[in-house]
This record gives C-alpha cells, sequence and structure tokens, in this order.
C-alpha cells in the first residue's frame, strides 16, 4: 500500500515537473495566429442551446474559430467553474463569452483567465450589479450582452395586467435569488405591478432551476389564495412548472399565466390556450453579437459598449400562428 | 522448480490484482497526458486536487460510516446546509460590526460545531432507535436541504468578506519573475505575465484533515472499533465496545466533513448554496467502492478513497480538456464499479485493515 502511494507520488512529481516544458509547447501551438472564442453556457437548457447557435453561426461567418464547452448539468458554480477552467486549460484561448452562474462566484475565476490575457464578455448573466463602466472589483469584462431583465419584468407586469383587469392577486414563480437575469426580471415585475392599486403580489416561491418544485409551490400558492388571477414565471422551468401546476388545479384559462422564454413547449402551451403571454429574449441574436462584438475588439481594439441590450419579442394567442415570429421561438 | 515460479507469478498477479485502481490511475494518466492536449501541466494537475476536494471530503466521511456497515445520504444536502449557515453568519457578524478575519474565523467554528447536530440525530436514530441507516439519513438528506432553502428565502447566503476569496481562491507558494517567491499573497504582474502559482491553500487544509483521520482509522484504538464493528458486531459487543456510542461518534464525524466542506465551499464561492454539494454525494459513495471498501462493512482505507475519488477527478477532468461531454464519465464510472466490485472479489485482499502491510 505504501510502496503503492510513493510510487504514484513520485510519478505525479515526475509529470508534474515536465508538465510545464509540454504545457507552454501545446499553448504555442494552439495558438497560432487563429482567433479562439470560447462559449460557457449556464446549463443545459433551449435558451442556451439557441445561443450556441448564434455563436457559431457568427463564428463560421467570420472564419474563427469557435470552442462550445460542455453544458452544466445543473445550474452554480461548482457545477460551470471546472467546466470553464478545463475548457481553458486546453491553451490557445483567446477570448470567453459565458453565463456566470453567479454574480458573486464567478468573478474571482475570471478575474484569473482576465489575468492571464484572456477577455472576457459576460452574456445573458452578469458579474456584480452588472454595471462595468465604473470600476469595480467585477468590471473587466469588456461588455455585458443580453437582455434588460428589469425592463422585461416591467412590461410584462403591464401586460399581465391588462390580461386580469388590472385587478387581483398575482404570483411569481421564479428560480434563483443568487442570478442577476431573474432577480432583475422579479425586480422590475415587482415595480411594474406596484402602479396597480387593485393588484396585490401574494408571493414570490424560488424552485432553484427544479421543475418539479416550481409545480409544487404553485400548486401550494394556489391552495393558500385560490383566487389568484395572474402569474408570472420567469424562466423555463418556472414557466412550465407553473403551468403544470394550473392544470393539475384544474384552473386553465382561470388563472392567466405570463412566461418567460419562448422554447417550442411554451408555444405549444400557447397555441392550445394554457398560458396566455410568452416573452422571447433573443438568444440567438445575443450569441451572434456578442462573436461580433468580441472578433471586432480582437482584431482592431474596437471599444466594445459595455451593455449591449437586444430587445423582447411578445407572443399572444393573436400573433403565435405569424410566420415572421417564428425565428423566436429556441429550437 | 515449476511449482515455485508458479507461485510466484500467481502472486504477482495477486499484488497487480489488488492494486488494480492505482494502475487504472496510471493507465488514465498516461492516456489523457498522450490525448489531451494541455492535460499534462501543473495547473490542470492542481486543479483536480482544488476541484476535488468535495469529494475526497464527502467520500472521507462516507468511507468511516461504511466501514461500520451504514451508510449516510444526507452529507451533500449537510454540506449546503453548512455553506449557507456559514456565509449568513459570517455577513451578519460583519453588519454587526465585526473585523472580518474574527467574524470569518467565529462563523466557521460555529458552523461546525452546528453541522455535528445532523449527525448527532442520525446516530441516535440509528443507534438508539434502530432506524435503518439509509432512512435515516435519507430523511436528514431532505430535512437539511429543506431548512436551507427556509434559509435563504429572504435573501440569498452571500456578501462574504474580500479574505474569504483570498483564502479559498489562494495559493500556498507564489514566485514571478521580478516579484520573486511569496507565501499567500499573490504579488501584483503586469496582465498576461508568468506567475507560478503551487498548492491551493484549501488543498492543504482538506488534506490536513484526511491525514489525520488515515492516522485515526489506522492507528489508533477508535479506528480499531470502527473496523470490528463493521466486520462482527456480535464480536465488537462481546469484547466490550459500546457499539451504540461508536456509532453515534461515526455519524457526528460524517456530517462533521460535511460541514467543513460546506465550509470550504463558501471560501471558494463566497456565497452558500443548498444543493452545493447534491451532485458529490453518488461520486464519494463511487470513491468509496472504488477504493475497495465493502458495503456490508468492515474494510476500507482512507488512502484507497482518494484514490477511488482521484481516478473520477482525472476521467471528469480528463475528458473535459479532450472536450468529450462527461455524459461518457457517468458510463465509465459506472463500468469501473461494477469492475471495482467484481475484482475484488477474484483478487480477495490480505486485509486492508491489518496494521502490518
Amino acid at each position: 500500500m505504501k510502496k503503492g502511494f510513493i510510487l504514484l507520488a513520485s510519478l505525479m512529481l515526475l509529470v508534474i515537473a515536465g508538465a510545464p516544458l509540454f504545457a507552454n509547447g501545446g499553448t504555442d501551438a494552439a495558438t497560432d495566429e487563429e482567433i479562439t472564442i470560447l462559449f460557457m453556457p449556464g446549463i443545459a437548457d433551449p435558451f442556451y442551446y439557441m445561443m450556441e447557435k448564434g455563436v457559431r453561426a457568427k463564428g463560421e461567418e467570420l472564419g474563427i474559430n469557435i470552442v462550445v464547452a460542455e453544458f452544466p448539468k445543473s445550474w452554480g458554480p461548482e457545477a460551470q467553474v471546472p467546466i470553464l477552467e478545463a475548457t481553458v486549460a486546453r491553451g490557445g484561448v483567446d477570448m470567453v463569452l459565458i453565463a456566470p452562474t453567479s454574480v458573486d462566484a464567478l468573478i474571482t475565476p475570471l478575474k484569473k483567465l482576465y489575468d492571464q490575457g484572456i477577455e472576457i464578455i459576460t452574456v445573458d448573466t452578469y458579474l456584480g450589479d452588472g454595471d462595468y463602466s465604473k470600476s469595480s472589483e467585477y468590471s473587466f469584462p469588456l461588455s455585458y450582452i443580453g437582455s434588460d431583465n428589469e425592463k422585461g419584468g416591467r412590461e410584462i407586469a403591464e401586460e399581465l395586467a391588462k390580461l386580469i383587469g388590472e385587478q387581483g392577486k398575482v404570483y411569481v414563480n421564479t428560480t434563483n435569488p443568487d442570478v442577476s437575469s431573474v432577480a432583475g426580471r422579479v425586480k422590475g415585475f415587482k415595480e411594474g405591478i406596484a402602479k396597480y392599486p387593485n393588484i396585490e403580489l401574494v408571493g414570490v416561491d424560488f424552485n432553484l432551476d427544479v421543475q418539479q418544485k416550481a409545480t409544487d409551490q404553485t400548486l401550494a400558492a394556489l391552495q393558500k389564495d385560490p383566487d389568484i388571477a395572474g402569474i408570472f414565471a420567469t424562466n423555463v422551468f418556472s414557466s412550465q412548472g407553473a403551468y403544470q401546476a394550473v392544470v393539475n388545479a384544474g384552473l386553465t384559462g382561470a388563472v392567466k399565466i405570463a412566461t418567460w422564454d419562448a422554447t417550442v413547449d411554451m408555444i405549444a402551451a400557447l397555441k392550445k390556450g394554457e398560458v396566455d403571454l410568452v416573452l422571447a429574449q433573443k438568444p440567438y441574436e445575443i450569441g451572434y453579437l456578442a462573436v461580433e462584438w468580441g472578433y471586432k475588439f480582437l482584431t482592431d481594439g474596437t471599444e466594445v459598449p459595455k451593455a449591449v441590450i437586444p430587445g423582447f419579442e411578445y407572443f399572444t394567442q393573436a400573433n403565435v400562428d405569424d410566420p415572421a415570429k417564428d425565428e423566436f421561438i429556441y429550437k | 522448480m515449476n511449482a515455485v515460479t508458479k507461485r510466484k507469478t500467481t502472486n504477482l498477479v495477486m499484488e497487480l490484482g489488488r492494486r488494480w485502481a492505482l494502475i487504472f490511475l496510471l493507465i488514465e494518466l498516461v492516456f489523457f497526458s498522450l490525448f489531451a492536449q494541455g492535460f499534462m501541466s501543473l495547473r490542470v494537475f492542481q486543479m483536480i486536487f482544488f476541484f476535488g476536494i468535495t469529494v475526497f471530503l464527502l467520500g472521507t466521511a462516507e468511507l468511516f460510516v461504511i466501514i461500520t456497515g451504514g451508510i449516510d445520504l444526507s452529507v451533500g444536502y449537510v454540506m449546503g446546509f453548512a455553506s449557507i449557515i456559514s456565509a449568513k453568519m459570517i455577513s451578519a457578524f460583519i453588519q454587526a460590526g465585526m473585523q472580518h478575519l474574527p467574524a470569518l474565523i467565529l462563523g466557521i467554528v460555529l458552523t461546525l460545531i452546528i453541522g455535528l447536530l445532523p449527525g448527532l440525530i442520525n446516530g441516535l436514530l440509528i443507534s438508539r432507535l434502530r432506524v435503518p441507516p439509509f432512512i435515516a439519513t435519507f430523511s436528514m438528506l431532505g430535512i437539511t436541504h429543506g431548512v436551507a432553502e427556509l434559509l435563504i428565502l429572504d435573501g440569498a447566503a452571500k456578501n462574504m468578506p474580500h479574505l474569504a476569496n483570498l483564502i479559498g481562491n489562494g495559493y500556498f507558494l507564489y514566485w514571478a519573475p521580478g516579484p520573486g517567491l511569496s507565501l499567500f499573497i499573490r504579488p501584483e504582474i503586469p496582465r498576461g505575465g508568468f506567475i507560478l502559482e503551487l498548492i491551493p491553500n484549501i488543498v492543504i487544509l482538506a488534506f490536513i484533515v484526511i491525514g489525520i483521520l488515515a492516522y485515526v482509522l489506522k492507528r489508533t484504538v477508535f479506528g480499531q472499533h470502527t473496523y470490528a464493528i463493521g466486520g462482527n458486531v456480535d464480536a465488537a459487543i462481546r469484547s466490550g465496545i459500546n457499539v451504540g456510542r461508536h456509532k453515534v461518534k461515526i455519524y457526528m464525524l460524517s456530517s462533521f466533513l460535511a460541514s467543513l466542506s460546506g465550509v470550504i465551499y463558501v471560501l471558494m464561492y463566497v456565497t452558500g448554496k443548498g444543493d452545493a454539494g447534491a451532485s458529490s454525494l453518488l461520486d464519494a459513495i463511487a470513491a468509496v467502492v472504488i477504493g475497495g471498501a465493502s458495503l456490508y462493512g468492515g474494510k476500507g482505507t482512507v488512502w484507497r478513497t482518494i484514490l477511488g475519488a482521484l481516478i473520477i477527478a482525472v476521467l471528469e477532468t480528463g475528458l473535459r480538456v479532450m472536450g468529450i461531454p462527461t455524459f461518457d464519465k457517468y458510463i465509465i464510472v459506472g463500468v469501473i464499479l461494477i469492475s471495482a466490485v467484481l475484482i475484488d472479489k477474484v483478487f480477495p485482499e490480505k486485509t486492508y485493515t491489518d496494521n502490518k502491510e
């Protein structure tokens, strides 16, 4: 046993001692003038698959090397950071496009990459408060490219208020208190709904990206307040879970559901009349723009705006069959 | 003559068979060094240990429990629970006006003490009320998960001092051309400049704890009793070991290690997260089994468990460096697990538990 470990330890030491030589050689070989952009998604879901398509499309158009890291199977730094670091270790990465899975936890790992000379653009979610224009410990990324979540939340509040006749109880099902994007949606929604004196927000639940939990929580909320008139669900998991709960409670149609993210399933639900409003972000455009700006910066040093904000599209029962809107469905 | 050679060969085969895990790890290292560009580097080796800490600690916790013939399914969520209470307490202490270092130490110490509680309850349920370990610890998994989420309803567990980050993401030794050597503090260097960073602080911390526990298991009465209970409970009772009390200690130790992982998580990621360790539970149990322990109890060692954890960590990191989706990891780990049990049947060990080796 002991012998085994001495053997193992000495072998590892040998490899480590020889490693820097090989590693440097490897990095140089991979760099050779070609631009390499790494896309690090937040979690395996249709939103990021769509973004990957945008990233790849622009990469192909520009003839640069695109590396897409493994899609994390759960949401959180403990799932994302090991994938990020292992993928970067391959060498030759000039820029990382990343959806940070925590506003705080990703600061240090990304700063470490930045210090090595790698450029960072955050997509969909950001570090700190997302304001990279003033100097702070998290202002090193070139840009945030993604939706204005607070604005989307306010707009959803207005649309939902219209649907429920500007009165009654509303409920929010969201994912995680530590994620910038969904936190912004809820904040915006609260602000938006506060303008309506006859609408009362009865609760906000965090499902931590587990769809089944979103269903359970929404069912519980409907039991507590059976007269809930409207529900806002902040992402794919929340919407699909909340919608399932309304169906299970037999309240389809009586409760208006506004959801975020136009997945194929949500659009199908909208067509069936099970949900009433779907906000579509533009993940494809976010990925596409990120590569475009990243390329400009890497080639001629063009200054990238600190925030690039594509708008939203709204799907309702009235316009869901419009072929012009088809491109905004995440598939 | 012939018989002697034959026995020698058989001995060699037996010896190699018993060391299959070590040989497998070496094969992994050679394979990835050849086929994964960028794998053979100091950075990747340190990465394997750095991100492997959770499984090392949870695996060690699981090992002690498994040697007694039990199982602890709660370690992953006890870890998440500990990450949330430590982050909440530390930020509360700082808001109350405490200095960063004392706040950090107090928060960590209190978390490690509170973290003994799930283990105490598990242990009492199992030893006094005869609740099967699977059920007791599975219930504790749910309870710690639920409580952790209740605690973050009013806001995420964050706002850690920068010091936590410095410890959690810092290295023991730095060297850069110009500033030269420095301990613990990263020298300021120009962006893109060369810097050598050696041994992450928390890897040192984790291995001190693991080293102590390896010693305790192998060389102390506590360790002997642990093996005795798993080997033959009746004999252990007859020889005067207070089995119930010992089991309570074992589950508390397991819970302590899970809480320590939670604290380390907070140092690394400066936030607490309820499901921080959820995905590590199965890897931890797999590490123990690959390391040659039996789920029936009575055998297994700390270093073999670490070896088992390394086999999984190297595989995962290597596949990522190669850019192969780690779905394949699940398949490979599954195959290794089955092989581990079969190989250990074919090459019965002399007993890992004896001290003569």
